[in-house]
């Protein structure tokens, strides 16, 4: 009876030791598709978020309080985003969180991100009222509007290409994407030979890419999705198109060498600029550990996704450390000041570029240019429009 | 539009259509006999292709031999066929036999229950990233006057055509094939001529399953594979079917090459966007359902009081 | 927690107004119909576009959304509803599809993917009804509930109703009773598509942006499975159907286990709870045992001898 007894004692003692030990965990959250056609685009950014959280959390995460990281699938549609987020908020009581994807979802949940002064930083939504919804609501994700620029610019001056046909999918992304190179190159004085569109899910391209055959292009254009991009290097190449093929950062994915195979190479996009000014190669270096942990390669939405989980648990850490101790123990923190340290980010050297959020919530990035070959992508310049023109960064 | 774009676009539109009809054989066989639109089929088809991929991938090397690489993928059809017959028979003894004399609502909810599981489970067993199938000969297109056909379009055809036939000859002339079309007539009548109803079903299902299987393998080659690629090509073949003659198997293959060219052709002709041609489809099977519900091929059904 | 309960019993009441929509067409009337989803889309648009591009006020916009979604159902309705069944349910997929279609694709007038965002708020008596407030608008919608529930009772226990139930029955006895099939089929698909008007107007200004993704074949069929799980004809069943169906894909994040399980497994549990729910409660929660929608054809078959 006794031995019971002292036992009894024991456990109970480090049980109650145990759990006055335990530190209440800091929640930061993520909403974009986790099931669905689209399933695999929120899986590669939830991969990128967890070693993030995973690289504080071994530092002892906030001064003993872990990092606790809330992934929500909202299937890619509006109506679940809102569920997903109402829980987030009002039931986990997240500081902020990484999403949407889809910026249907995300125009959905940023007044209730932003009503509830919660931090929203989007890792690949382009649309281009998302920003004004609030002061709390980011994007980091290269624009749309200066990629498309940039590129176009690129595409004529440098590269000297006068005809163009472009497939776009029916998507805020590529759409958004299309519509601009096509203003610039126009404006340039180039020819866009046709303006082709299907449907993001689409495996067949050979009825567009009958049509922009017959209108005798030197390049064509694909800001698309990998899924969709394999099929029409596949089918470009079935149907005997001699084009040179242009895209924009979705070809950053590189499931596309597994997916097309030696058709990959030569493909020429803009992506979010590597900065080599600065000689920390932390992109490559992030890239290897994500192979190591995941066995696959990031896509530039998942160093978005990195970043963002990184820039906002480093906003949280700061406030953490300005409060004052009573504050700290209840996880009373300010979210106001949370915002502001976040809205400062500037030339931050992140995975995906030097990250300067703009006023309005956008993130500032220098474009790079970049090839694709040998399963590797090289970058072959970094520009930025300054003045209405094509400036070389160096 | 120049006359060899124009050919084309015919020949992009027929290989389309053969697609179809290859997957619309294994839907037309189970609803002609259970009048059941079986919603699960696409995916029996997305579990049987995965199946065929990985014994491919398992057979082959970076150094395998041409003909040793065909050998493996015929292999891979074959195990993928019969991982879809099983599957397929399986889903039926516990999912839909239980409910063959319940309001035709009930097994529709459960197809459809079916169909979810086995697009998530897939999801969860081999990852979301779509996965290539590498066709297991080179796929360098014939330029005949200006206008590509592949080998793959050409063997789509040709197995289409084969797996119609064969089909058609059981289905007429073997012991078999005679009692499906008794059971499809009337399976009460059938089972009461000492047709064991249960096994014929259990055939039907397998077969069409197997088929869908195959359909499927032939198809990823060119779409990739994914666990969700059974949804689209579910609902396009079953449009092929139901156009051509739901029940007919002729009609799977008229109705999928039909739908195949009037859909890519359309919005070419019209002017509109390529994306419109799932309006187009939805129209055609409309319209075939208001002049001639049964079908192209298939038989006017008549009433009785 | 409670703001997230509200949330989803907001999202049940607007899923009821379409359940209970369809159960006139499906349940009252036996037609099996597939485009729920696409009055619902019909209806949500028509509000955004008055509302957003002509300026129009949320009560005059949600009227005429009505009214157009209602026509819609009628011209849809007129060629349709004489097919019988399986071709029936076919064709009103077909339907569905091309509206989802169209709205995606006819960028200029719908913004196609993108959707139409800044949808204003409604105003009752100067009050504007913010879907920040779950509160408020969850009585704002409840309101709604309440008043179609009453009226569809009213419609179903009169001479109308007991019209409609004849023609689920036998079509051809009611038709020699001397009831005008064609008008009353007809009647009745246009008060589903008016409900579906109703809730996509709710769906709009709750939502403030809607994109043409919502409004396709799956909800649809989700919006099927709330009446049958419930119970088919029943306006009550319909709304604890909607209840059921909403609550069996909201559990895990209801039970917070939602971020741990894979996400695959929240749909695998939904769709075995539908094949479950199938199997050993055919008749759905609220339901009688006997009831057949449409019969069963072998059944049928068996009887008339």
């Amino acid at each position: 009876m006794k031995k019971v007894q002292i036992l009894s004692l024991i456990m109970a003692i480090l049980l109650v030791g145990g759990c006055a030990g335990k530190k209440e965990s800091i929640k930061i959250g993520f909403i974009g598709p986790l099931t669905g056609d689209a399933a695999n685009y929120g899986k590669l950014m939830t991969q990128a978020i967890r070693i993030a959280v995973d690289e504080f959390n071994a530092n002892g995460g906030i001064e003993g309080h872990p990092i606790e990281f809330i992934a929500e699938d909202d299937e890619g549609k509006v109506e679940k985003a809102n569920i997903a987020i109402e829980k987030l908020i009002k039931v986990n009581r997240i500081f902020g969180f990484v999403g949407a994807v889809f910026s249907s979802s995300s125009l959905a949940i940023a007044p209730r991100a932003q009503q509830n002064k919660v931090i929203m930083i989007t890792p690949s939504s382009t649309h281009k009222d998302l920003t004004s919804k609030g002061d709390f609501i980011f994007r980091n994700v290269l624009s749309d509007q200066l990629q498309a620029q940039v590129f176009a610019m690129y595409v004529y001056k440098v590269m000297g290409i006068r005809r163009v046909a472009v497939l776009y999918l029916k998507n805020d992304y590529s759409q958004g994407l299309a519509e601009d190179f096509k203003a610039r190159f126009e404006k340039l004085g180039g020819v866009i030979t046709a303006m082709e569109s299907g449907q993001q899910g689409d495996k067949d391209f050979k009825a567009q890419l009958t049509k922009i055959k017959g209108t005798g292009p030197e390049a064509l254009y694909m800001p698309d999705y990998v899924a969709e991009m394999a099929q029409i290097l596949e089918q470009a190449h079935q149907l005997g198109l001699k084009a040179k093929i242009l895209s924009a950062d979705g070809y950053s994915n590189p499931q596309i060498f597994d997916l097309a195979g030696d058709l990959a190479d030569g493909v020429i996009f803009s992506n979010s600029a590597e900065e080599e000014a600065i000689k920390n190669p932390v992109r490559q270096e992030f890239e290897k550990k994500y192979q190591e942990k995941w066995g696959v390669k990031p896509d530039s939405f998942s160093l978005n996704s990195y970043d963002a989980a990184v820039i906002l648990i480093k906003a949280i850490e700061k406030v953490y450390n300005e409060s004052s101790p009573a504050d700290r123990e209840k996880l009373n923190l300010n979210r106001d000041r949370i915002r502001e340290v976040v809205a400062q980010t500037s030339g931050y050297n992140g995975v995906s570029g030097v990250i300067t959020f703009l006023p309005n919530g956008d993130a500032m990035k220098n474009v790079g240019i970049f090839m694709a070959k040998d399963k590797k992508y090289t970058q072959l310049g970094v520009y930025q429009i300054e003045n209405d023109k094509l400036v070389e960064v160096k | 539009m120049s006359l060899t774009d124009f050919f084309q676009h015919l020949i992009n539109g027929f290989s389309t259509g053969c697609i179809y009809a290859l997957i619309a054989l294994g839907y037309t066989m189970v609803y002609g006999i259970l009048k059941f639109i079986n919603f699960a089929h696409g995916e029996i088809l997305m579990m049987g292709t995965y199946g065929g991929f990985y014994v491919y991938y398992f057979l082959i090397s970076k150094n395998s031999s041409p003909s040793y690489m065909l050998f493996s993928f015929f292999i891979a059809m074959v195990v993928g066929a019969f991982i879809s017959a099983f599957l397929g028979v399986f889903i039926e003894r516990i999912a839909y036999r239980p409910l063959r004399r319940a309001p035709r609502l009930s097994p529709l909810l459960t197809a459809i229950g079916v169909s979810i599981i086995l697009m998530n489970v897939a999801s969860l067993l081999f990852g979301t990233q779509p996965r290539r199938f590498n066709y297991p000969f080179d796929n360098n297109p014939f330029s005949i006057l200006g206008v590509n056909i592949t080998p793959h379009q050409m063997l789509i055809f040709f197995v289409s055509l084969c797996l119609m036939f064969f089909l058609k000859m059981f289905v007429d002339k073997t012991r078999s094939g005679k009692a499906m079309r008794a059971t499809s007539e009337n399976m009460d009548a059938a089972s009461l001529m000492g047709i064991n109803v249960d096994f014929i079903i259990s055939l039907t299902f397998a077969i069409g399953s197997a088929l869908a299987a195959i359909a499927g393998i032939l198809t990823a080659l060119e779409y990739k594979l994914y666990p969700t690629m059974g949804t689209m090509a579910g609902i396009k073949a079953f449009i092929a079917a139901v156009i051509g003659g739901i029940g007919n198997i002729g009609g799977a293959m008229l109705g999928g090459i039909l739908l195949g060219v009037l859909e890519t052709l359309g919005p070419v002709i019209l002017g509109i966007p390529q994306g419109l041609k799932d309006t187009i489809a939805f129209l055609l099977l409309i319209v075939v359902l208001l002049f001639k519900p049964s079908g192209i091929l298939g038989k006017k059904e008549k009433t009785k009081v | 927690m409670i703001d997230l309960i509200f949330l989803l019993l907001i999202y049940i009441c607007i899923y009821s107004l379409l359940s209970m929509g369809l159960n006139m067409i499906t349940g009252y009337t036996g037609l099996l119909s597939l485009c729920q989803a696409a009055f619902f889309g019909i209806g949500a648009y028509a509000t955004a576009i008055l509302t957003v591009y002509a300026g129009w006020g949320f009560w005059t916009a949600l009227i005429m959304s009505c009214l157009i979604t209602s026509a819609f159902g009628f011209l849809i309705g007129l060629p349709v509803l004489r097919l019988k069944g399986d071709y029936l349910a076919i064709a009103t997929l077909g339907f569905g599809e091309i509206v989802r279609n169209v709205i995606l694709n006819w960028d200029s007038f719908t913004r196609g993917s993108k959707g139409i965002n800044g949808i204003p708020f409604p105003v009752i008596f100067g009050i504007e009804i913010k879907s920040s407030n779950l509160y408020l608008f969850f009585a704002f919608v409840f309101i709604f509930v309440v008043i179609f529930y009453f009226i569809l009772n009213r419609i179903v226990h009169s001479r109308f109703g007991r019209a409609l139930e004849a023609i689920r029955e036998d079509e051809i006895a009611a038709s020699s009773m001397g009831i005008n099939v064609t008008k009353y089929k007809l009647i009745s698909f246009c008060i589903g598509a008016f409900l579906g008007g109703v809730a996509g107007s709710l769906w709009a200004v709750f939502f403030t942006s809607i994109a043409p993704d919502t409004f396709n074949l799956m909800l649809s069929i989700q919006i099927l499975c709330m009446i049958v799980l419930g119970g088919l004809g029943n306006n009550l069943a319909a709304i604890v159907g909607a209840f059921i169906v909403v609550t069996a894909a909201e559990l895990p994040k209801l039970l917070g286990f939602s971020s741990i399980i894979p996400p695959e497994l929240n749909q695998i549990l939904f769709g075995l709870i539908l094949v479950l729910a199938m199997l050993y409660r055919t008749q759905g929660i609220m339901g009688k045992k006997r009831f057949i929608a449409e019969g069963n054809p072998n059944k049928e078959r068996a009887v008339e001898r």
